[in-house]
């Protein structure tokens, strides 16, 4: 099983290291006549940051989705831990401490931004009952963590009447809140002003020391090249290009994200 | 573990309401605006005011304040009244239920029949007890089998249950004919579901218990909260992990079982049941939590708004009644309290956000 290889062998020496913290082998996925996934392989290690790049349309959101449980591989493998396991629902993937900040952001409008955070997972009694004064005090909490956006202070405020960024903000306190192990980011920082975003990636960043790795989808290369390890190109649903941040450039990566 | 930093404020309240008038109106603005009932509330005190004044100065010629007419009115608001709450915590999810009217019928007439025919008959003080279970059990199952239906096979829960409504509808001929059954039961059945106390018949008194059990798990407990997730974003609720599958089985059977009840309550106290005596609930049940700021798309709506929404239509009603107008008039009146009603909730919601 160790000595797999890949599209370029980025393990240095294989045998010591330990497995990826998650792995898809050769997972595809079509929508109707669309091929969505055609043969991914793609892994998360510990502590790194991975870029997945690509066109729009490349799959990049759908790979996304795959990990969080939501969509369901039409063929190929799944491991965790160098384990085979199956994730066919959100409830699989929490359990593999995997958090997602999604690129539709998966909020719901009429309610509050407390109630987006704790959805689904409400902090309640032993009988079900929400202890409404714990989590709003936790919500204040969370939505000064990652990104400290202006206007948001207020966790009983709708969502519905949030701007595009401070939505975006929920979105992510909510994700950082909850994350265990990988972190996955699709496109996050597509609706926040230039500070939040360097805010957003120093944390990333930074929650390596927290042992807890991330993908962070972007189209932006120069944020991803000022915080990712690792990158993976993907085109019209196939990884194309891979390698570590020491074998790359920006102008390298940029031509294999145009050419492909 | 999470390396936070609590920097910066602390949630600052909304603008302190100064002291005396000015603060007791301006906190009372506020908490119209936050409610999404706050609309219809305002409208209730107004039409109650008005009645009682109208009632104060012509005590002859509108008799409101009357305690018969009280009476009477507080006791037609239990049936429509316990069915909203179920149709309104369907909407809530996102879902319809247009067959409650038909299972208030075909479910009473079970009962009534069950009742009357085994465990002894009518005589025994329990049968009418296991009647009454059995046909809230036929309300759920029909209530899980429309949400099965409507999930299942991913069609709008408006046409799955314009189905079963006409199927209901037709089951209660096909059961039973179109005669009307007579529902007797002994002590302690008959005070516990059709009793009178004081200006309030048991019915009235279930409509309220329920009303706070399910204000408790709506606004309360995470399944409530769940029904607001999945009505307002299926996909963000499915992302997050919510199974909307689950959670709206859950609701339609509620939905089920309490317009079984419904039928129950509303035939103990008249002792009598017509099959088709539901006919039109349906809509009328919409219409009161629409009035009672139940949003149409899902995702929107309270307990209390539900309650005051049914209070609302039958309030009006009763006006009607008291100054003698044809009954044509009720539906015209309904008609337009809905419009306005939605309009105002609407108009709240814009304003409230500044
Ligand atoms: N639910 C769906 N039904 C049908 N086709 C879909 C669905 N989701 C994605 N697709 C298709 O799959 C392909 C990959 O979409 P995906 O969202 O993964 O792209 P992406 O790389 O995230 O693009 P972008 O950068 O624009 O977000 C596209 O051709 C898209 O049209
Ligand atoms: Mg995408």
């Amino acid at each position: 099983m160790q000595g797999e290889v890949r599209v370029t062998d980025v393990v240095p020496e294989a045998g010591s290291e330990p497995p990826p913290l998650y792995e898809a082998r050769n997972v595809s996925k079509r929508y109707g006549n669309v091929r969505a996934l055609i043969g991914v392989t793609f892994h998360v290690g510990c502590r790194e940051v991975v870029g997945l790049l690509g066109d729009n349309g490349a799959g990049k959101s759908t790979l996304i989705r795959m990990m969080s449980g939501i969509v369901k591989p039409d063929s190929g493998e799944i491991l965790a831990d160098g384990k085979p396991v199956r994730v066919e629902s959100r409830a699989d993937s929490e359990r593999l401490g995997i958090e997602t900040i999604y690129q539709d952001i998966a909020l719901v409008d009429p309610m509050s931004i407390t109630r987006n955070i704790f959805m689904g997972r409400e902090i309640t009694n032993r009988f079900g009952f929400m202890r409404h004064k714990r989590m709003a005090e936790l919500a204040v909490d969370v939505l000064q963590s990652a990104v400290h956006i202006a206007g948001i202070d207020h966790p009983d405020a709708e969502v519905g009447f949030l701007s595009g960024g401070q939505k975006q903000a929920v979105a992510i306190a909510r994700a950082v809140y909850f994350k265990r192990r990988i972190l996955l980011l699709d496109e996050p920082t597509s609706a926040l002003s230039v500070r939040e975003t360097e805010r957003l990636l120093a944390y990333v960043a930074g929650l390596k020391q927290e042992n807890v790795s991330s993908v962070l989808v972007t189209h932006n290369l120069y944020h991803a090249f000022m915080v990712c390890d690792r990158f993976v190109v993907m085109s019209h649903g196939q990884v194309v290009f891979e390698a570590a941040k020491e074998e790359t450039t920006i102008e390298d990566l940029t031509d294999h994200v145009i050419r492909t | 573990m999470d390396t936070l930093k609590f920097a910066g404020k602390v949630t600052a309240g909304r603008s302190t309401p100064s002291s005396g008038w000015d603060g007791v109106i301006q906190r009372l603005r506020a908490a119209v605006r936050k409610r999404p009932a706050g609309g219809i509330a305002v409208l209730f005190v107004l039409l109650q005011l008005t009645c009682i004044a109208g009632g104060l100065i012509f005590p002859e010629q509108f008799r409101y304040l009357n305690p018969a007419n009280i009476r009477v009115t507080v006791m037609s608001v239990a049936p429509l009244g316990i069915m909203s709450l179920g149709v309104g915590m369907l909407m809530i999810a996102g879902e319809f239920d247009l067959s409650v009217g038909a299972l208030y019928s075909f479910c009473a007439v079970f009962a009534a029949t069950i009742a009357n025919n085994h465990f002894g008959g009518i005589e025994n003080p329990l049968s009418p007890f296991i009647g009454a279970g059995l046909g809230i059990g036929i309300g759920i199952a029909a209530g899980l089998v429309n949400g099965a239906v409507t999930i299942g096979f991913g069609i709008p829960s408006f046409i799955t249950t314009l189905g079963t409504m006409l199927l209901w509808n037709g089951g209660v001929l096909l059961y039973n004919g179109a005669s009307a059954v007579d529902f007797l039961p002994k002590a302690p059945f008959a005070p516990m579901f059709g009793g009178q106390f004081w200006l309030m018949d048991s019915g009235f008194l279930w409509f309220l218990g329920l009303a706070v059990v399910c204000s408790f798990v709506l606004h309360h407990h995470k399944l409530g909260n769940h029904f607001y997730a999945v009505g307002g974003n299926q996909q963000a609720a499915i992302a997050i992990g919510i199974n909307p599958a689950k959670v709206k089985l859950i609701a339609f059977a509620i939905t089920g079982g309490l317009a079984a009840f419904s039928g129950i309550v509303a035939m103990t106290r008249v002792s009598s049941v017509q099959p088709g005596g539901g006919v039109g609930m349906e809509l009328r049940s919409i219409a009161a939590c629409v009035i009672g700021g139940v949003a149409l798309m899902g995702g929107r709506g309270s307990i209390v708004g539900v309650v005051l929404g049914t209070a609302l239509v039958f309030t009006i009603n009763d006006v009607l009644l008291l100054l003698r107008a044809p009954g044509f008039y009720f539906d015209m009146f309904v008609g337009a309290l809905i419009v306005v009603a939605v309009i105002l909730n609407h108009s709240i919601r814009r304003r409230s956000w500044t």
